[in-house]
């Protein structure tokens, strides 16, 4: 327990003495909220019923009556009760707003440094955590998780302040009003705490209930929703209603047992409250009877039990939910323990020169599962050694599961090498830093991805600042700034949940653009261009080939179309280089690749076979 | 295409009573416990307003006869009323509760029947989270604020005269002066009501973009990295997390200010009632107790007038999520029997399927461009017809509007003659297969799926239809057999595994015409040839029409149309029209060139 209350200690940094300065406010107007009813029992005992102050009149009653200038002075000047009684009313107000907006500024401002920071370490850790962790999962840590301790620093820490103060001012105060009274109007007060604990525990299987009951008809919902076409297509409503109507009845049951649970917990809760009220009144009632007590000091214990009931009837619900924040906090720190991809700093001198764009790969190994690598040679890279030279478009080719990926992830650092060697102009890649070594390469992958925000924007993410005319010179290039011209809002076009779906191919024409806008000294198309048809893909080759030059291009590709166009192709099997040349010396020899190109020639030889034989 | 995905929750500043009362009437079958729940929030407000009364009775009692004063009556009294009062509690809430989940369960089993009843083109356009939110939260929502809000209502407005009612009667001088709080009191919390909703609104809206850009730098991270965005994510993230921060801050102050102004409002009324009430206990114009009951009752006015401004405030919070989900249930399913269909019952629906036709169908989708402009086509049974063409270009229109999924703007299609459109839907929908281009399965087990097709088969009927299509092998090999659960979706099948399950599932139904639209995505040799045969023995013997993507369907086609702008370009047998030369010659070279690249890759070096 000692930890928790060290991890929100530490949580609290910075905001410590925000948190001090809205305790004391609270304190503030609680001193002077009591001062309310003490006006109306001064006012009531001894300027309207004609009483003198004995030994029996409490401390803080003298002392205000000598306030308000006697009883007599009182009696005459009635007016001066309302004043005291707005006045005190409405500094107290202002230091409760005090409280209010200070503790709003503290834990709302701890929320927002939890929720950056988390946000930037998720953008840290290494992309070997995300293969294995549920988007789902992360975000909900990173909102409900975060919510839970918003609203426990909000709320529960203020009501539990609000607690220790009201019990360490109140009872004095009444203690020095009337100590049997005082006995009198706790003696419930202990049960009230203990009832609400004990039911805010029990009935917290009874929320997760139906928690999961809603959970389940969403399910239901969304699986109907998700494969409507199905139902229609097989006319299956009266199925389908009778499959929702259980979860519906389920969830409907469930509500109203927790509603049952309720109704008994809220009326019985204010039974015994009442009855403590009850209890004072009559008890306060008899004592009045025989003199013990005034009638303006039955006033006033009547109103702070007013004040103190409805917080000792959440003191129940604050306790039990003191649990859940511990467990969000635990969630958030999982996270946030997690290291960050390790970038050493940057060597000026190695990063100083710009790159030229030679890439040496040396005998490398890779397996992406195991910490070492298995004996079999089963790994997705098992020694493979080439070299690529400035400017030098390079293809690489081969089945799916190749490691033609791999290969691709391992030069721009998302996962890290331990076997061979990868050098950038006779760097070893990982004595670089990551961040620089990314910007030297502009890579495209299969699916990319593309971010919610108007299409000029996607574009201007390849290099912040680009000119307007720049990214329509990108856009051009990658076949894509016609189709953008198409749509209302032309490059202001905003693509993803928020604005227009994309398709696959104008996706990866965005993401080509995105590269090509970013002229990095390396260029890396991971399948780029499967999803966009031959003769664009044609027009596309032919555009970055006129960049020649510019860049050193690696090219992962099926079809022949972008084969042809490399300066040399590499054919990967099984983690391994099988076949490496020009087009010339590949198609001379026999293989994948000649077997491939042969087909570009033997299909009309085919064709006119088929035309021949019987169907 | 209307995108109302991100609608936000306007606040309506007019009451639309007709919408209320339409809602409230769906709660009128709930009557027994509608008027009960009425009752007991009178009686609770009595109950509430009497305490003060109580006290000021006890006191002048004491006052007046000092211990021998009738205490046991006292207690009694007190007891009895706090008994009543806590029996109208337990009473409220469950009765309350009660409406407003049975309201919920009705409005959502209602909406959900709707759903299941409209025709595609309402689902285009409306994307699944979107209705699920309608079903889900909004009728939630809306059931509360019937339940609870308007009986709230009932009790803050009986409270609230109660005490009225008291005060006069026991001065009503003093009355009037402390009653002259109460307007000021109304306006102040209204104002604040709003506010507050509106600054707790863009707390939530602010929250769920916080949510999405979660959601998509978790997503995205790879990209984020490769194009060292970090710090620019960052950047962007803050300026977000800054508004919502700020709209929290603002939040929190309003209710800060809000508060101590009400609070001090009542002190008003108290020290208004100490003093002129203070004058008049004095001069024993009223008794102490009375006095006590002044001041207590100032104090009094609060409670139920933020209720009333609060629920007040939430109705209209609420009426915008009331108008979409009333849209909802009164939307009318633009494709449905005719009347004198409806009234002609089975009686005439042929036994048989001789012939469909498509006698110069036009179509458009809403009022979008004509995506087929009359469209002529004659199909009888055992023959396959192949559709062909590049995308956008109506082969899907013609598959759906075969399964009247739409119906032509123009032109009729004619099944035996008549016009689709006079026989019964359902007695169409029993008579098609259909299997899609991504097929959907169930969460469930493979053997539930395939029984999705006739849900009163026998699991021997299931496996029969299993072998007939090639799926009964494979389906043996997983874990539990045809027990397997198949996962969201289907996702834990490979695509081609969920296709040959698909193919069983419409196999089963045994439906006189086939629709199928063949998937692309490629799939490896083996599986390949196992849909190619068990699709042979599907297709056999009936109707049907297939979007045709791979050559092998294509070749074995009876007819194949090639389907460009709405029309059909080029119509024959394979090869016919590969002697043609035109549009299909080059689509064919194509296919095939790279069906053959994806083999040779396939069988690696």
């Amino acid at each position: 327990m000692s930890s928790h209350f060290q991890l929100i200690w530490s949580l609290m940094r910075g905001h410590r003495l925000r948190y001090g300065f809205a305790l004391a406010c609270l304190l503030a107007a609680t001193l002077l909220n009591y001062g309310v009813p003490l006006v109306g029992s001064v006012t009531i005992d001894f300027a309207v019923g004609g009483r003198e102050p004995g030994p029996g009149t409490s401390a803080p009653m003298r002392w205000l009556l000598g306030l308000l200038g006697g009883g007599d002075h009182l009696r005459e000047n009635l007016w001066l009760a309302a004043v005291a009684m707005v006045l005190l009313s409405a500094v107290g107000g202002v230091f409760s707003y005090l409280k209010g907006w200070q503790a709003s500024l503290a834990s709302d401002g701890i929320a927002r440094r939890l929720k950056e920071e988390l946000y930037d370490h998720l953008n840290h850790l290494p992309a070997r955590h995300h293969d294995r962790t549920d988007t789902g999962d992360l975000v909900q840590r990173c909102t409900s998780d975060v919510e839970t301790t918003r609203l426990f620093l909000a709320s529960q820490v203020m009501d539990i302040g609000n607690a220790v103060i009201l019990a360490g001012t109140a009872l004095p105060l009444m203690l020095a009003l009337h100590v049997p009274m005082t006995l009198v109007s706790f003696a419930l007060i202990g049960p009230l705490v203990v009832y609400g604990y004990v039911y805010f525990r029990q009935v917290r299987h009874v929320f997760k209930q139906v928690d999961e009951a809603e959970g389940l008809l969403t399910g239901v919902v969304q699986e109907n929703l998700t494969g409507i076409r199905v139902v229609r297509a097989f006319a299956r409503h009266d199925h389908e209603r009778a499959k929702f109507a259980g979860p519906n009845a389920l969830y409907r049951d469930r509500a109203l047992r927790m509603l049952r649970l309720m109704s008994w917990y809220w009326s019985v809760s204010d039974f015994v409250a009442l009855g403590q009220l009850g209890l004072t009144l009559l008890v306060g009632a008899w004592w009045v009877a025989t003199g013990e007590l005034t009638v303006g000091v039955l006033f006033a214990f009547l109103a702070y039990l007013g004040i103190m009931l409805w917080p000792v009837r959440m003191m129940g619900r604050i306790l039990t939910d003191l649990g859940k924040a511990t467990v969000a906090l635990g969630r958030i720190h999982e996270i946030l323990g997690v290291a960050r991809e390790p970038d050493p700093p940057a060597d000026p001198a190695l990063t100083a020169a710009p790159l030229a764009g030679r890439i040496t790969v040396r005998d490398l190994h890779f397996h992406h599962a195991a910490s070492d690598l298995p004996a079999d040679g089963r790994g997705a890279l098992n020694g493979v050694s080439f070299d690529v030279r400035p400017g030098e478009t390079l293809a690489i080719l081969g089945p799916s599961g190749a490691g033609k990926s791999t290969l691709m992830h391992l030069l721009l650092r998302l996962y890290d090498y331990r076997h061979g060697s990868i050098r950038l102009d006779d760097r070893e890649l990982s004595s670089l830093p990551r961040q620089w070594v990314r910007r030297q390469i502009g890579v495209v992958m299969q699916e990319p991805f593309l971010f919610s925000k108007s299409l000029r924007d996607n574009l201007r993410l390849g290099r912040g600042g680009a000119p307007d005319q720049e990214i329509e010179h990108a856009a051009r290039a990658a076949c894509i700034h016609d189709t953008i011209l198409t749509f209302e809002h032309g490059y202001e076009t905003v693509i993803g949940e928020r604005g227009i779906t994309l398709s696959g191919g104008q996706r990866q024409r965005v993401a080509i653009a995105r590269a090509v806008l970013k002229e990095a000294p390396v260029l890396i198309l991971d399948d780029a261009l499967s999803a966009v048809d031959a003769e664009t893909e044609t027009v596309i080759i032919d555009a970055l080939r006129a960049r020649r030059g510019r860049s050193t291009t690696l090219v992962i590709a099926h079809r022949l179309a972008t084969l042809a166009h490399a300066d040399r192709i590499l054919v990967l099997d099984h983690g391994r280089i099988i076949q490496s040349g020009t087009h010339a010396e590949l198609a001379a020899r026999d293989g994948l690749y000649r077997r491939l190109w042969q087909i570009q020639t033997s299909v009309e030889t085919d064709f006119q076979k088929e035309l021949r034989a019987p169907a | 295409m209307p995108a109302p995905f991100h609608q936000e929750d306007d606040f309506k500043a007019r009451l639309d009573a007709g919408l209320w009362w339409k809602l409230l009437r769906r709660a009128f079958h709930l009557k027994r416990y509608l008027i009960p729940l009425f009752l007991a929030a009178l009686v609770l407000a009595v109950c509430d307003a009497s305490f003060a009364l109580i006290t000021r009775w006890v006191i002048d009692g004491v006052v007046r006869d000092g211990t021998g004063a009738n205490f046991t009556l006292y207690a009694a009294v007190y007891f009895a009323v706090t008994f009543v009062l806590c029996a109208c509690v337990w009473l409220f809430i469950w009765l309350a509760g009660n409406i407003s989940n049975r309201l919920a369960h009705d409005i959502r089993r209602d909406g959900f029947d709707r759903l299941q009843q409209l025709e595609f083109a309402f689902f285009d356009t409306r994307p699944v989270g979107w209705l699920i939110t309608r079903l889900t939260g909004d009728c939630d929502r809306l059931a509360r604020t019937i339940g609870w809000g308007f009986l709230d209502i009932v009790w803050g407005l009986s409270l609230v005269v109660m005490i009225a009612v008291s005060l006069l009667v026991l001065n009503w001088r003093l009355g009037l002066i402390i009653l002259a709080v109460v307007p000021p009191l109304a306006l102040v919390s209204r104002y604040f009501q709003k506010k507050l909703l509106f600054s707790a609104r863009d707390i939530r809206k602010y929250n769920s973009q916080i949510t999405a850009a979660y959601n998509e730098s978790i997503q995205g991270v790879r990209t984020t990295k490769t194009l060292v965005r970090e710090a620019g994510n960052l950047a962007e993230f803050q300026t977000l997390s800054s508004r919502m921060f700020a709209a929290a801050v603002l939040n929190a102050r309003q209710n800060a200010v809000y508060y101590p102004i009400v609070i001090t409002l009542g002190s008003l009324a108290a020290g208004l009632a100490l003093w002129r009430g203070g004058w008049l206990a004095a001069h024993d114009q009223i008794s102490l107790g009375t006095l006590v009951a002044f001041v207590n009752f100032a104090g009094m006015f609060f409670n139920p007038i933020n209720q009333l401004a609060q629920r007040l405030t939430e109705i209209q919070a609420a009426q915008a999520a009331g108008e979409r989900v009333m849209g909802l249930l009164e939307t009318e399913p633009a494709i449905k029997d005719r009347p004198a269909v409806l009234a002609r019952g089975a009686a005439g629906n042929p036994a048989r399927i001789d012939t469909i036709e498509f006698r110069n169908v036009t179509f458009r989708y809403g009022t979008g461009p004509v995506v087929l402009e009359n469209f002529n086509l004659t199909v009888q049974p055992g023959q396959t017809i192949a559709l062909v063409g590049p995308s956008g270009g109506g082969k899907s229109t013609i598959v759906s509007l075969v399964c009247r999924f739409y119906e032509p703007v123009a032109g009729e299609i004619l099944i035996n003659g008549t016009d689709y459109r006079e026989l019964p839907l359902g007695w169409l929908q029993a008579q098609l297969g259909i299997v899609l281009q991504t097929p959907h399965l169930f969460k469930g087990t493979v053997r539930e799926n395939i029984r999705y097709g006739r849900l009163t088969a026998t699991d021997a009927e299931i496996e029969t239809a299993a072998r007939m299509v090639n799926a009964h092998d494979f389906i043996l090999q997983l874990e539990q057999g045809y027990d397997t659960p198949v996962g969201e979706g289907g996702n834990r099948l490979s695509t081609g595994q969920r296709q040959l399950v698909s193919f069983a599932r419409a196999l089963l139904a045994d439906p006189q015409i086939f629709v199928m639209d063949e998937a692309t995505s490629s799939i490896d040799t083996g599986t390949e040839q196992l849909i190619q045969q068990g699709m042979a023995n599907m297709l056999a013997g009936r109707i049907s029409f297939v979007i045709a993507h791979r050559l092998s369907t294509i070749r074995r086609a009876d007819r194949i149309l090639v389907i460009t702008g709405g029309k059909i370009e080029e119509s024959g047998t394979h090869e016919e029209l590969l002697r043609h030369r035109g549009h299909y010659h080059e689509l064919y070279t194509n296919q095939f060139r790279r069906e053959r690249e994806e083999a040779v890759l396939e069988s690696g070096g």
